[in-house]
């Protein structure tokens, strides 16, 4: 976890830096957030304003970013604490695989899941509507996996490095 | 009002962010940000129905207190 901060707009900024430079493994492409105050609901990250952010990778792979996040306050300062997320890799503009977990809509999955985009039907359901479970999956592993197992082109010599240390927070 | 530092838009208000949502809304899913929240605060919309739905929707609070 990040060291708390003292006002809630520097533990926002703290946040969004750190977001933006795992995103930089992967993409330039601005992330933007929707407040650095603490509120009673919670408050937006996005990347590329919610479209889908080409990768440097062939086939044509794009990766969407979106979470859902807290400013809380404790005995040692401002903090911010991710309350929800989506993460999706796209394939010639489709989803392949998205990460969900949004625990405190109307929706009665609650639980971090997960959709691949296979046209695979089972029975009368098909597979991409299955919410497949998943534990908390941090945006570190995202970014892995688009570059060690689908072949997308990191931006950044240090992107191990980068990984490694958000994988420890 | 937007904040912009170092040529990037680094925050929007409520505002601008109401109209980004109303926007992604009107192109995914053709109905206005106000008629999608409100539909998927009613239970109607789910968030997993669609890819689109849940784009749009992870861009709202979702303890549905956004106003």
């Amino acid at each position: 976890m990040a060291p708390p901060s003292s006002t809630p707009a520097e533990a926002v900024e703290h946040y969004r830096g750190h977001t933006v430079r795992l995103l930089s493994c992967l993409t330039s492409t601005h992330t933007t957030v929707s407040g650095y105050h603490a509120a009673d609901h919670p408050h937006r990250l996005v990347l590329a304003r919610g479209d889908a952010a080409r990768l440097h990778a062939d086939p044509r792979l794009t990766l969407l970013v979106t979470e859902q996040y807290e400013v809380r306050q404790s005995t040692a300062g401002w903090y911010v604490e991710i309350v929800g997320y989506l993460y999706a890799i796209g394939y010639e503009d489709r989803e392949l695989v998205s990460y969900h977990w949004h625990p405190s809509g109307k929706s009665t999955i609650t639980q971090p899941h997960m959709h691949v985009g296979a046209a695979v039907q089972i029975g009368d359901r098909w597979l991409g509507k299955v919410h497949l479970p998943t534990g908390m999956v941090g945006l570190e592993q995202v970014i892995a996996l688009a570059i060690v197992e689908l072949g997308v082109e990191p931006l950044r010599d240090d992107w191990e490095r980068l990984i490694a240390e958000a994988a420890a927070r | 009002m937007a904040t912009r530092t170092d040529n990037e838009i680094r925050e929007l208000g409520p505002e601008e962010w109401a109209q980004l949502v109303d926007d992604k809304a009107r192109a995914l899913l053709g109905m206005s940000g106000e008629e999608f929240e409100r539909r998927l605060n009613s239970g109607e919309i789910d968030i997993d129905d669609s890819p689109e739905i849940t784009r749009v929707a992870m861009m709202l609070p979702l303890n549905g207190t956004s106003k």
